[in-house]
């Protein structure tokens, strides 16, 4: 199956829109400060064990325990691709839902929903970049945090965090 | 189409990853992405062959569901921690 580079490279954009907004919308939140329950403390812990860094560690378990702005992010972009920009509402309701179904008292998730569902929509409507793009876009965006390397994801969340703060 | 294929090999990289992590708890991390990998294939594999509402409702509320699954395995693990 030949695969268009054109395409890889929209992908590729869309990815790092994502990874902008939802490192932004949580480190705003302040994700890295404390871990939400004690579970997320504890791949925080883990993580700083490993040789990472503790802040980091701490938003990264936060993204594990509670849906935060990437989550938001991602149904957000599931929606809009689904309905256009009532989906992506209807998605922002659903990670509020889902919030306070994991005992989160932020609103990272569905300030993020509601951050991406505005811009995914405007930026699909005025460029080339179709919905789903975000979709795979968000899914890479979140496998350079997760998914690579803790230890350094977690270096790199924590400088961010002391920029932050 | 090239965005579902992605989302399926990241779930298929991600399942390696928590194959071969020996941490519980790092486990629980490369679990999440797996998580937002499925809710990618869900919404591309419901979203054409059935009712496309249907279909967020359905990725949301399996994401949702895993993400419980894994603040209350988190959580299990670190009570036990402190009990030790």
């Amino acid at each position: 199956m030949p695969v268009p580079i054109s395409e890889i490279v929209q992908i590729l954009v869309a990815a790092l829109i994502c990874w902008i907004i939802f490192i932004l919308v949580d480190l705003i939140f302040a994700l890295p400060r404390k871990g939400g329950v004690s579970g997320a403390t504890a791949i925080g812990t883990n993580i700083e064990l490993a040789g990472g860094n503790l802040h980091g560690g701490l938003m990264m378990g936060n993204i594990v325990c509670s849906p935060d702005a990437s989550a938001g992010t991602l149904l957000a972009a599931c929606g809009v691709y689904i309905a256009g920009l009532p989906g992506g509402l209807f998605a922002t309701v659903l990670v509020y839902v889902g919030n306070r179904i994991c005992h989160d008292k932020g609103y990272a998730g569905t300030t993020g929903a509601f951050f991406a569902t505005i811009l995914i929509t405007a930026i699909t409507s005025w460029t080339v970049l179709g919905p789903e793009l975000f979709i795979a876009g968000m899914v890479l965006a979140i496998t350079t945090i997760q998914g690579i390397s803790h230890v350094h994801a977690s270096r790199l969340l924590g400088k961010l965090w002391g920029w932050r703060s | 189409m090239i965005v579902s294929l992605i989302c399926a090999l990241v779930a298929v990289f991600a399942t390696l990853r928590i194959v071969f992590e020996k941490s519980t708890e790092r486990k629980l991390v490369y679990l999440n992405l797996l998580n937002f990998a499925i809710t990618g294939v869900i919404v591309f594999v419901v979203g054409t062959m059935v009712d496309p509402w249907l279909a967020i409702a359905a990725a949301a509320a399996y994401f949702v569901g895993a993400t419980l699954e894994s603040n209350a395995i988190a959580s299990t693990l670190a009570q036990k921690e402190g009990r030790q």
